[in-house]
């Protein structure tokens, strides 16, 4: 298929594995599922550590089946981006270890404290859900299925995020000062979630044209807003001055000032070339290097064909 | 052993006696699983795949929920959640070391043969729990029984694979297998410590069985298993057991590392009582006011 | 041999099972299938798989999704918190309680 046809055809769900592809969409659906995939991945893993944190049995579990789901959509996003034909599982991996793989701007910084944990839980999540629903309508047709079951489970998501922010805005003024501190600090970070708004955006135009991406950056960040800063607001927590923000109400629309966000940093932070950046991705990597030895293992396994059971057993 | 034993229906037909008994009882077992499951959950995002990182996620959530129905049987006696958990004293935790030792960076064969190693014991300490006079407990053990098996058919299935040596005679991973089971084996013993209430946990037919008993089936399983699989396994008479014995109270230092990394945000939130998200939704205790 | 069929009914729906056909290779056995099992349902596109190489394990092997209670897990058990501010987090809320319905159903 010519990439005329392709976007010619271009319509939800309208390209699988059977077809042949151009290198240009291949690339460029790879490029942007890989992106989704790592983000999961280093997603989970800043929030892993409030596994062990969480303040109640109850959300304990919570916490881990949430991050067991991270990992689980990891799995289903790169089967989608592999079935493109352009890099394996593994080779993924590996770029993500190495630094070369790109994730989302809010999952380079280091989350240290539980006041912090609803601006990724329930923030983050909740833009990364928006951004998500739009893509059930995906050109790619495992991409999309992928989506359905990814917004399936994130409900669950955004909703436990909710109540962690609910639990500590009821609680004690002390708690409730710390957590609009970590609103402020996040507060930047989550409204460039979205990425540059349409004319900065370098891969916008192809994408929209081959059908991966339903609705431009800035149509999304707009619903976000229309529906997190009511949350926010009920809450308690104050939306920050700076970046500003201007409500349309005539328009019901929010206008960013674009240039109170600091977009060098932003792309500093995306090529993996900031502080946190470096600190987790290797910090991740080396974890995955410490089990390359059962990887090999299982690898060798594969390769003397024991698809079944084991012989040495019983 | 006594006969025609009497049946416990709920927490309120115990006496003095038996309550400490059964106490005793549920907490080695609520703490076994809670610290089991604390460790396990350092795996997640950092297993060897992304599969093998949903499983072990799973069996971590699997154990943390049946800790919780022990616990909350404890709080059938009258304690909450913060006093059975988040503010005992770490030094009063009862599981046997085998589940509180740390992971080192990697070392996947650990996980595999701690968790056959535990997971084998579960299931012969919940079988002889399974007719237990204490009708609560008995209600339970079968939801817990079956996520157990898969627990088992997960640590088996690895360790078999694990155990296998490699092409070109590569045997890293039938190597660290060993290792680890050098290392576990003498904290796993400690499962089977008695405490001082063991001869009540008998006697009033809370448990049906000795540890004694659970203990020598227990080593019969592992054993021959083991060895089937051409893994040394030390020899249990001749092993040098550790000073802690977990038991009793008494536990390494990374347990106490552990304890306070838990419950320091906790601590720090200082919520009025730990969150509840239960099936019967938020009509219960813990729910919004 | 015996090959297992899945239809997949228009561009983009998942493949389903369907049934199965006898044939000696892969080839023959999406001749077959395309008339035994796509001459009359509406069909995009069928898959072939050699019916030894699926595994299986069911509900008598297992107890899927555990035995204990896994309420965390469910968007609904978090009702101090409304989805409806989101219409796809409120999707995604009934598309949970829709299965969680099933699961229900089928354990009683």
């Amino acid at each position: 298929m010519d990439l005329d046809t392709v976007m010619a055809e271009a319509a939800p769900r309208r390209f699988s594995p059977k077809d042949d592809m151009p290198e240009e969409y291949r690339k460029a659906a790879t490029r942007m599922i890989q992106f989704h995939a790592n983000s999961e991945v280093m997603g989970g893993y800043l929030e892993k550590p409030f596994i062990r944190q969480a303040p109640s049995l109850d959300r304990k579990l919570a916490f881990s089946a949430k991050v067991q789901d991270e990992i689980g959509h990891a799995q289903l996003l790169y089967r989608a981006a592999e079935s493109l034909g352009v890099k394996s599982r593994d080779q993924m991996l590996d770029e993500l270890a190495e630094g070369e793989g790109k994730f989302l701007n809010c999952f380079h910084y280091p989350m240290d404290s539980w006041y912090e944990v609803p601006m990724i839980a329930f923030f983050v999540d909740g833009a990364a859900m928006r951004r998500q629903a739009t893509l059930k309508r995906a050109s790619w047709e495992p991409y999309a299925h992928a989506m359905d079951k990814v917004c399936f489970e994130e409900g669950f998501h955004v909703k436990h995020g909710e109540d962690i922010l609910r639990e500590l805005m009821t609680s004690s003024k002390a708690n409730q000062e710390r957590t609009q501190e970590a609103f402020d600090e996040w507060w930047p970070r989550i409204l460039q979630f979205f990425g540059p708004t349409n004319d900065k955006s370098t891969h916008h135009d192809f994408s929209a044209k081959v059908g991966l991406k339903t609705m431009t950056n800035d149509e999304l960040r707009q619903a976000f807003l229309n529906a997190y800063i009511p949350k926010a607001e009920k809450y308690g927590l104050e939306i920050p001055d700076d970046p500003g923000l201007i409500y349309h109400e005539d328009e019901d629309r929010y206008e960013v000032v674009e240039e109170d966000l600091d977009w060098d940093q932003f792309f500093t932070v995306t090529k993996n070339a900031s502080e946190g950046s470096e600190r987790q991705i290797l910090s991740r990597a080396d974890r995955q290097e410490a089990v390359d030895w059962v990887r090999e293992a299982m690898d060798g396994w594969e390769r003397m064909g024991s698809t079944t059971t084991p012989q040495a057993a019983d | 052993m006594t006969d025609a034993k009497t049946d416990y229906a709920a927490a309120d037909d115990v006496g003095e006696g038996e309550r400490q008994a059964l106490e005793a009882l549920l907490f080695r077992l609520a703490d076994d699983e809670y610290v089991v499951a604390e460790r396990y959950i350092e795996w997640q995002i950092y297993a060897p795949s992304l599969e093998s990182d949903l499983a072990l996620a799973n069996i971590a959530q699997d154990e943390f929920g049946h800790a919780r129905l022990w616990y909350d049987l404890l709080q059938e006696f009258g304690r909450s959640e913060e006093e059975v958990l988040w503010e005992r004293d770490s030094a009063d935790f009862r599981h046997s070391t085998l589940v509180e030792l740390p992971f080192e960076d990697g070392d996947w064969a650990d996980v595999v043969v701690r968790s056959y190693l535990y997971d084998t014991a579960e299931r012969l300490r919940l079988e002889a729990l399974a007719n237990s006079s204490y009708a609560p407990i008995r209600d339970r053990v079968g939801k817990v029984l079956s996520e157990e098996r898969y627990h088992r058919e997960h640590a088996g299935n690895w360790l078999e694979r694990l155990a296998r040596k490699g092409e070109h005679g590569d045997e890293t991973s039938h190597r660290k297998l060993e290792a680890a089971t050098e290392r576990l084996l003498p904290h796993a013993l400690s499962l089977f410590e008695a405490g001082p209430h063991e001869a009540d946990i008998v006697e009033y037919g809370f448990r049906t069985r000795t540890l004694e008993d659970l203990r020598e089936e227990w080593l019969d399983i592992v054993v021959s298993f083991m060895e089937g699989l051409d893994l040394a396994v030390p020899d249990p008479d001749e092993v040098e057991r550790p000073e802690e014995i977990g038991r009793d109270g008494s536990h390494t230092d990374d347990w106490f590392d552990l304890y306070d990394d838990f419950t320091h945000t906790y601590r720090e939130l200082d919520f009025e009582e730990p969150i509840k998200l239960r099936a019967q939704g938020p009509k219960e205790k813990g729910a919004a006011k | 041999m015996i090959w297992e069929v899945f239809r997949q009914e228009e561009p983009g729906d998942y493949h389903k099972h369907c049934g199965n056909v006898h044939a000696p290779d892969r080839d023959m056995a999406k001749m077959f299938a395309q008339i035994q099992h796509g001459r009359r349902m509406k069909t995009h596109s069928l898959w072939v798989v050699p019916q030894d190489e699926v595994g299986e394990v069911d509900d008598q092997d297992t107890a899927f999704g555990g035995t204990t209670d896994k309420a965390y897990r469910w968007a609904t058990t978090y009702n101090r918190v409304d989805a409806s501010f989101a219409k796809e987090v409120a999707d995604s809320e009934a598309e949970q309680r829709a299965a969680e319905k099933k699961r229900e159903a089928s354990s009683q």
